[in-house]
């Protein structure tokens, strides 16, 4: 019987071993992978622990802290949004519930003080958990103008520093208050127009007119056209996919190129198009960054690549056999963002070099030290800076004279293109503005869009474009 | 040989300075004031263990010496972290270890010499079955689980706890009676051993009893318990591991047929399988398990220090005091503490099957194997539960989770065993060279 016993001992000691192996398992093995699981309560305590540091404008204006308070003995932490609805969308929310958002899901590491030394630190207690300040590029002044010019129009508004590639203002219509997120996510969620969408960064339309800019771009640079290259419009090209007409079937008989882009002649740049050929076009697209995502620091998901899609399918942008006079004229499956409208005049504002937008412009710590700081980011030539300063002048034009007049500010030279897009409701546009200030010393550059309006591009969104380049340029 | 209990009492006093030493981690944790609250009530404790320690002194001085102190430090650490979950509780089960101790003390003065028990085993089953039968008749269903008697004032017992221990004696005394017949098998079928029905019936029987119990107390866990210990009884009566083979897989059987057939069951093992799947709803109590597991780490931040309790005052993980008693210590200890805890009870079995070992007769040794596979089982059923590698079976951990049924029983099993552990000791110090009382079965 004794031997039976002792082999009933082992059994279950074997049992138990196999309990003492499954827990190191869990708690060293498999411990980092758990620890980022949605629903993990343990990870969420552990956020509410944690003194999270603060998002603030470059103005100072505190869009986001943290606010102590004792519960059972212990510190706690809830975050509370200042500003309420200002900027939501770029700064995001850090919930509980609802995950990270915006920058506070990009920025989380810094902001949640595990940076540098400071996790070793923690993990042996001889530090405690303090999360560092982002200062962002965002204005104040800025964003509440693109915030107020928006109004109750859907629509975004990006406006970038040219010279650095920071974020002025990013604004995105309708919006939402970060502080309700906890409390009424699910009515915010289900409210018409999707306000948690941020239509900056996220929200796709076809360019219209403003992708002219683009083809100018590729043609100025093909060698094989000037500004002043002539061209004569009978108010119709016809292409294998159709003729193409001029928007109010009108005709411009002899003009340039320069008067094409002011003029936005749709026969004309559908000839440059056809000229150029896809391969010639696309290598311009892809230097703007199209059919890329714009290395913008806010969560991948939130950033949608702009491009030519076929059934959600991103395209090449040199697509073979592809109607390039359409997309010369904005058209033919094209759905860009805002952002990376405001990528393509940052460029031409910025003497042809295109930056990586930038919301964050630096970090500093605890006690006040930066520990990150912006430093702009290259991401190549996309024309010489001649090209350039003709574009600009073309695109000065477009304001002075063109389509683009209601963007024009008093003793200021400003440089844009308009775009109106038609949707599939007959009379309702995407109405489009793109463009920056001052043509000779490039402070701001814009893209606006305005949703669903029966005007056009230059008659809603370059009023916007005005109010927030005056409001940059004044500040 | 007083020794024994000198040493007993040596154990002791460091169980109880780690008793004490978490109460103050617990204490220091809740940074607003130093609480004294808990003091009366653990002192109170450690005179329980005290008194128990006097009872074996006069009733049982030859008996195991590190069975209590064990049994003291799993109870201490079980207390302290109910305390930690919420004071009442811990109040609560100080009581029930009170009663417990007295229940200990109880069994030292009335058996002094547990062959009594053979002589009325077949009574004792009776009994056992007639609270199973209670149980199923007047139960309550709480979670589910009928298992539980309302004796009035909304307090309830698991008369299953009892009878567990009750069937154990049972089972020591009958096969005690029949391993010879079991052990010798008369016929062969299909090239297979078969014993001859008269003993094998009862087997058959008591299988189709624990599948029964499944069903009606809804009870997966006890079922499983129940026949684990059985096959365990069976096992160190006969020798025989194809018994304990086929018992497995008729009992396998018999619980796909459950799992099947019951939602409920099916529900808790799916639960198991893809708990990941349904996070929030059938998944949510074991993987809440094991982020407080992930989140312990190797150390543990120290017990009061883990994320166990909301603002609101609930539990992170659900059942948190009772089943899943053993993921709040390790996640507050981390995987050194949950290795301790384990070994604590390892150490325990291995101290039971000792004594089983060391007894003189068959009825001692299956009693105290049998009583000592109770404990370890049931042990490894609900850790095994609450870090996924079984399904999930709503037992208690013995000596640590809350409630008073178990801790009471549990504390007269543990009486019973030191019993058989003083009776071999004294018997063979009665008789330098004793006879072996029992034959071993003839091998074929």
């Amino acid at each position: 019987m004794n031997r039976s016993i002792r082999r009933l001992y082992l059994t279950i000691a074997g049992g138990f071993v196999a309990l003492a192996v499954l827990l190191g398992y869990w708690q060293v093995v498999a411990a980092s992978g758990l620890e980022d699981r949605s629903g993990n309560l343990q990870t969420a305590q552990r956020d509410r622990l944690i003194d999270r540091g603060r998002i603030l404008t470059a103005d100072g204006t505190v869009l986001a802290a943290s606010r102590a308070r004792r519960v059972d003995g212990q510190r706690i932490f809830e975050r509370v949004y200042p500003q309420g609805s200002l900027a939501a969308h770029a700064v995001g929310y850090a919930s509980e519930q609802q995950g990270k958002t915006g920058l506070e899901a990009t920025w989380n590491r810094f902001l949640a003080g595990s940076f540098g030394t400071e996790p070793l630190l923690q993990r042996l207690n001889l530090s405690e958990k303090k999360g560092a300040d982002l200062h962002t590029y965002l204005r104040s002044d800025v964003q509440r103008v693109a915030t107020q010019a928006l109004g109750a129009q859907r629509g975004a508004v990006v406006a970038l520093d040219p010279r650095t590639g920071g974020v002025l203002a990013m604004a995105s219509s309708p919006t939402f208050d970060p502080s309700a997120i906890n409390t009424d996510f699910a009515s915010i969620n289900t409210q018409p127009g999707a306000p948690l969408l941020n239509r900056a960064t996220g929200g796709t339309y076809p360019p219209g007119s403003t992708f002219k800019v683009v083809t100018a771009t590729a043609a100025l640079e093909s060698d094989l056209f000037r500004a002043t290259s002539r061209f004569d419009d009978t108010g119709s090209f016809s292409t294998p996919g159709g003729p193409i007409r001029n928007f109010g079937g009108r005709r411009f008989g002899e003009h340039t190129l320069r008067a094409a882009l002011t003029n936005s002649i749709n026969t004309t740049f559908a000839r440059i198009g056809t000229t150029l050929g896809a391969a010639q076009l696309g290598a311009t697209m892809s230097a703007y960054g199209f059919g890329e995502r714009p290395p913008i620091d806010l969560p991948e998901n939130e950033v949608v690549i702009s491009g030519r899609r076929r059934d959600g399918q991103l395209l090449p942008n040199d697509e073979n056999g592809a109607d390039v006079a359409r997309i010369a004229i904005g058209q033919e499956r094209l759905d860009v963002t805002p952002l990376q409208m405001a990528m393509v005049v940052q460029a031409i504002a910025n003497d042809g070099t295109l930056l990586a937008p930038r919301l964050m412009q630096r970090i500093t710590d605890d006690g006040g030290s930066v520990v990150r700081q912006h430093v702009p980011e290259d991401l190549g030539q996309v024309a010489d800076p001649q090209t350039a300063a003709e574009l600009a002048g073309m695109m000065q034009n477009v304001v002075d004279e063109g389509t683009g007049t209601a963007a024009a500010l008093s003793g200021l030279s400003v440089a844009g293109k308009t775009g109106t897009a038609e949707t599939a409701d007959s009379g309702r546009n995407q109405a489009w503005f793109i463009g920056f200030a001052p043509v000779e010393d490039p402070q701001v550059a814009v893209a606006v869009v305005i949703e669903d309006t029966p005007s056009t591009g230059g008659e809603v969104a370059a009023p916007v474009a005005a109010q927030v380049m005056r409001a940059a340029l004044e500040g | 040989m007083t020794g024994r209990r000198t040493l007993e009492l040596g154990v002791l006093a460091p169980a109880a300075v780690l008793g004490l030493l978490g109460l103050a981690s617990v204490a220091s944790a809740r940074a607003d004031a130093f609480e004294t609250g808990p003091l009366p009530g653990a002192i109170a404790v450690l005179f329980v263990f005290l008194a128990m320690h006097i009872a074996l002194r006069l009733r049982a001085p030859l008996a195991d010496p590190y069975l209590l102190p064990i049994v003291g430090l799993l109870t201490a650490i079980g207390l302290v972290e109910l305390h930690r979950i919420d004071p009442a509780l811990a109040e609560d089960q100080a009581i029930w270890v009170a009663v417990g101790g007295a229940v200990f003390v109880g069994v030292l003065a009335l058996l002094p010499d547990h062959h009594l028990l053979e002589r009325y085993r077949y009574m004792i089953g009776l009994g056992g079955v007639l609270l199973l039968v209670a149980t199923m008749i007047f139960g309550t269903r709480i979670n589910g689980s009928k298992l539980w008697i309302e004796i009035g004032g909304g307090q309830t017992v698991q008369l299953g706890e009892v009878a567990k221990v009750m069937i154990v004696i049972f089972l020591a005394g009958y096969l005690r009676e029949k391993r010879e017949l079991l052990a010798i098998p008369t016929r062969r079928r299909m090239g297979i051993p078969v014993p001859p029905m008269s003993a094998l019936g009862p087997v058959l029987a008591f299988l189709a009893a624990a599948l029964l119990l499944v069903v009606v107390l809804n009870d997966f866990g006890s079922g499983l318990l129940f026949f684990g210990v059985f096959l365990a009884m069976v096992y160190i009566a006969t020798g025989r591991a194809w018994y304990v083979g086929i018992g497995a897989a008729l009992f396998a059987v018999g619980a796909l047929a459950i799992y099947l057939a019951v939602p409920r069951i099916e529900a808790r093992v799916d639960g198991w399988l893809t708990p990941f799947d349904d996070p929030q709803g059938q998944g949510f109590q074991l993987v809440q398990s094991l982020y407080a597991l992930a989140e312990g780490g190797i150390l543990g931040p120290g017990l009061g220090r883990g994320f166990l309790v909301t603002e609101q005052g609930t539990t992170v993980i659900p059942a948190l005091e009772t089943d899943f008693i053993f993921s709040a210590v390790a996640t507050e200890l981390g995987l050194v503490g949950g290795v301790a805890i384990l070994l604590g009870y390892l150490l325990l079995v291995q101290r039971g099957f000792a004594i089983a070992m060391d007894a003189n007769d068959g009825f001692s040794k299956l009693l105290a194997g049998g009583l000592t596979a109770v404990v370890g089982i049931q042990a490894f059923l609900i850790i095994g539960g609450v870090i996924r590698l079984i399904p999930l079976t709503g037992v208690t951990l013995p000596f640590m989770s809350y409630g008073g049924s178990s801790v009471v029983t549990n504390f007269g099993l543990v009486a019973i065993l030191l019993v058989v552990s003083h009776r071999a000791q004294a018997e063979r110090s009665r008789e330098p060279a004793p006879p072996p009382a029992e034959v071993e079965p003839a091998r074929e």
